[in-house]
């Protein structure tokens, strides 16, 4: 939980729920676990209030709520983390996840539940109906079912989850003993299994009359009275499983890119043969065999046996070894090498930020000592071929920029410098934590930028008849592009600094874990 | 009185004839005799007598005094050497022999100082007078351009010295670095295309696309952009330059001994690549790539509301 992190949470917080639950969040990320009181006693907002706020922030699962530890019967405490809050900058690419695979109604679904936190099954298949029956030609309405059969689709590839189920706290009795880590959703053996729902019907049009009526109802939560079998069980969308479906995208581009579009086939295939046996923090896929791999390609793809297993020579003899071969049976057993691949991209990630930053030949530097772990000063003027000036200036350049560290060795006991041998070396982790901080710090930067231009905006945003008529046609074209063009392109900053976060978390947990 | 004529075999008691007796033995061995050798030619001759003459023929500069492992050896002197240090002092004598060892890698006057014990006045008269002589020469080492080292007239200054096919005069040619850095690039990466529009099985294609080090080498030879001529060691020096460009891999195969361009079994060969992934996503942003990336602060002289890159950036 670094400054940074903090400082980004607020803003999506702000951006997403207002100022008063951005209070809230951010104080309970400083200061820990607090129960009620104290968050009032030290924001200095009213008990309404911060009871709404916190209600948000439990309903979108950003806030978990235990009991006291200081002894059982104490008020019960709330605790956030950065991690969740964090999610909310990645929630436009699930959207856009959810419409590649699933149509406009995966789209629908899944953004549904993320405004909304968590729905019931039937709730969010009504909603959905009616948002597409909205959009489509008078005459025309959206059936219950091809819904349901949407949301039954996204549950069976994990993609949905069913919430921890609340235990109520009763106050007074001894609180049974409570694990340490919270309940991970993964913990219900019910997790995906999708409840027997009673739903026929169509989506309903909103008439434009009932428009007033209707604004008010969408956001009290409607109070239908039938009931469809599924109280109580509340559906949230399983992050984690987006996030192993980013990362084997990175990994499929990154081989085409690499090699060709056959070998990224080839790679698809046998990640997409593995989804759901592997597990998220697996080092490798299970191994699979030539023969398996051979009958799932696409049918499209009409390669011939021994092609198949020339493609495979060469994905494993590839020196970023992004397939490993695990044995014979069966014609060959390969595995996906998840934990490398994320390596491999991490470190491809640094070395082009080095390269846009400081220029090609420090980009050379940087990879000679990825390469080579430690050198002397004059050995990296050597082995790089720049001449002992220039290169001199830019180790040092890298240096104050923490990206190159230097590691002394003494000859003698009293470390002097002419007796010293000063080496210089990358640590990949340590500089990726850091350029994952720096990311953050962007972030947070655009997202000040694109509030400023709006509150700017607002400014010129009132016109009256004779402004425009004086003004010139340049000048309301250039003020049109501020309000419209620019939050669009801070906005499409985000999301590509969002996927170096992306590559970098993942890199970075998966040495956590391993 | 019939005085017995003791018939005195040639006493080599002549100081002469010891000398020219020596000399003779070691033209016959000319790797050097011992001490023994003498002893066993001559071995009526006594120590004292036999220790004056080789002390006179060293002194003349006819001998050459080494040491090897079993004792001393005494060798015959080259006659043209010996013409050279005639009119030369001992001390002289002494610093010749001191930078003739020292081979072509030179040695430096600290260190002939060291090694002769004589003092630095000395030594530098001792030098000029050599360099006037056109015994020795004066070579400026690139590692550390004040200091010079010294070795014979006619020795080739070793590749240490002199930075070898990169230096020219003392100064690193990045220029000539760069422009074959780029040939051997263009022609690496024309191979690999032309492996894959061949359209052949995969296997075919990537190994088509390599080459060895020595058909790049043979590849910039014939392109003549070199004024030097440049082994396979410097043409393998500027592929790993393109290894840490991202640009090239290399991998190494076992060759039989005599094909073309193999080393010690091993042939190196070079593939162009592709890089892995686009350029990230955060250099595309002005905070990515901002030099003041560590001082901006919401509200301080720097920030994101007044970053002039950004505005830039926006305008575009």
């Amino acid at each position: 939980m670094t400054a940074q992190e903090v400082r980004l949470c607020g803003l999506l917080l702000q951006e997403h729920f207002g100022e008063v639950v951005a209070k809230v969040g951010t104080h309970l990320l400083k200061s820990g676990a607090q129960n009620l009181r104290t968050i009032i006693h030290e924001t200095g907002i009213s008990l309404d209030l911060v009871k709404k706020s916190l209600c948000v922030l439990v309903q979108h699962g950003t806030c978990v709520f235990s009991s006291g530890r200081k002894a059982p019967g104490s008020p019960t405490e709330y605790r956030t983390s950065c991690d969740r809050i964090l999610r909310i900058l990645r929630y436009p690419r699930y959207i856009y996840t959810a419409k590649t695979l699933y149509g406009d109604t995966g789209e629908l679904i899944i953004e549904e539940l993320l405004q909304r936190g968590d729905m019931t099954m039937s709730s969010t298949v009504k909603t959905v109906a009616d948002r597409l029956t909205q959009n489509m030609e008078e005459g025309r309405s959206m059936d219950y079912s091809e819904v349901s059969s949407a949301f039954s689709k996204l549950v069976e590839t994990h993609f949905l989850q069913r919430s921890t189920p609340a235990t109520p706290a009763i106050p007074g009795t001894p609180a049974a003993p409570v694990s340490t880590a919270p309940p991970t959703p993964e913990s219900f053996p019910d997790c995906y299994r999708v409840p027997h729902v009673t739903l026929i019907g169509r989506g309903k049009r909103r008439l434009s009359n009932e428009d007033g009526e209707d604004q008010r109802n969408a956001k009290k939560t409607k109070m239908d009275s039938e009931t469809h079998g599924d109280e109580g069980i509340y559906w949230q969308v399983n992050f984690e499983r987006f996030h192993l479906h980013f990362r084997d995208q990175a990994i499929i581009s990154a081989v085409a890119n690499k090699l060709d579009q056959t070998s990224s086939e080839i790679v698809r295939t046998m990640l997409r043969m593995s989804e759901v046996t592997t597990s998220p923090t697996a080092t490798c896929t299970k191994p699979l065999s030539a023969n398996e791999i051979f009958r799932s390609l696409p049918s499209s793809y009409n390669i011939p046996r021994p092609i198949l297993d020339q493609y495979l020579t060469l994905l494993v003899d590839d020196p970023m070894e992004f397939v490993g071969k695990a044995g014979e049976s069966g014609g060959g057993m390969y595995v996906v090498n998840l934990h490398k691949a994320l390596a491999n991209l991490a470190r491809a990630t640094l070395e082009s930020v080095v390269q846009e930053r400081f220029g090609s030949r420090s980009a050379r530097i940087f990879r000679l000592l990825l390469r080579k772990r430690h050198l002397e000063q004059k050995q990296v003027e050597d082995f790089a071929m720049i001449p002992a000036k220039e290169a001199k200036d830019m180790l040092y350049t890298l240096l104050s920029q923490n990206l190159v560290q230097l590691q002394e060795i003494p000859k003698t006991p009293d470390y002097a410098p002419s007796r010293t041998f000063y080496l210089y070396t990358v640590n990949q982790l340590p500089t990726a934590r850091m350029l994952l901080q720096n990311c953050y710090k962007t972030v947070a930067n655009l997202i000040e930028r694109r509030l400023f231009e709006s509150k700017e905006s607002k400014n010129k945003r009132t016109f009256s008849t004779g402004d425009i008529i004086e003004s010139s046609f340049w000048s309301v074209g250039v003020t049109i592009l501020t309000i419209v063009l620019f939050p669009c392109r801070l906005d499409s900053a985000e999301n590509q600094v969002d996927e170096t976060i992306f590559l970098l978390e993942s890199y970075v947990n998966s040495t956590a874990t391993s | 009185m019939a005085e017995v004529k003791v018939k005195k075999e040639t006493n080599i008691s002549d100081p002469a004839e010891v000398e020219s007796r020596i000399k003779e033995l070691c033209q016959q061995f000319p790797h050097g005799i011992t001490d023994q050798v003498i002893q066993n030619d001559m071995p009526h001759l006594e120590p004292q007598q036999r220790a004056m003459a080789i002390n006179k023929l060293l002194s003349l500069g006819q001998l050459d005094l080494l040491r090897n492992s079993s004792g001393l050896l005494y060798r015959m002197k080259d006659m043209q050497s010996t013409s050279k240090m005639k009119g030369s002092d001992n001390q002289e004598k002494l610093v010749y022999q001191i930078i003739e060892d020292a081979g072509n890698k030179g040695i430096w006057s600290r260190d002939i100082r060291f090694k002769s014990n004589l003092p630095l006045t000395e030594i530098n008269k001792i030098l000029k007078n050599l360099e006037s002589k056109k015994l020795i020469k004066a070579v400026k080492s690139v590692a550390a351009s004040k200091k010079k080292v010294y070795m014979l007239y006619n020795l080739q200054p070793d590749r240490s010295v002199t930075g070898g096919a990169w230096y020219s005069d003392q100064d690193f040619e990045s220029e000539f670095v760069e422009v074959l850095n780029q040939q051997c690039f263009k022609f690496l990466q024309s191979k690999a295309e032309a492996a894959r529009d061949s359209k052949q099985s995969p296997m075919v294609q990537r190994n088509s696309s390599f080459a060895t080090s020595h058909e790049v080498w043979k590849y910039i030879c014939e392109l003549g952009i070199s004024k030097v001529d440049l082994s396979m060691d410097d043409i393998e020096t500027i592929l790993n330059t393109l290894i840490y460009d991202g640009k090239v891999e290399m991998t190494v195969i076992a060759a039989k001994e005599g094909t073309v361009g193999s080393v010690d079994g091993q042939m190196k060969l070079y593939r162009g690549v592709n890089p892995v992934i686009q350029p990230t996503g955060v250099v595309r942003t002005p905070c990515g790539l901002c030099p003041v990336f560590e001082d901006c602060h919401e509200g301080g002289e720097i920030s994101p509301s007044n970053c002039i890159y950004m505005t830039e950036w926006l305008d575009f």
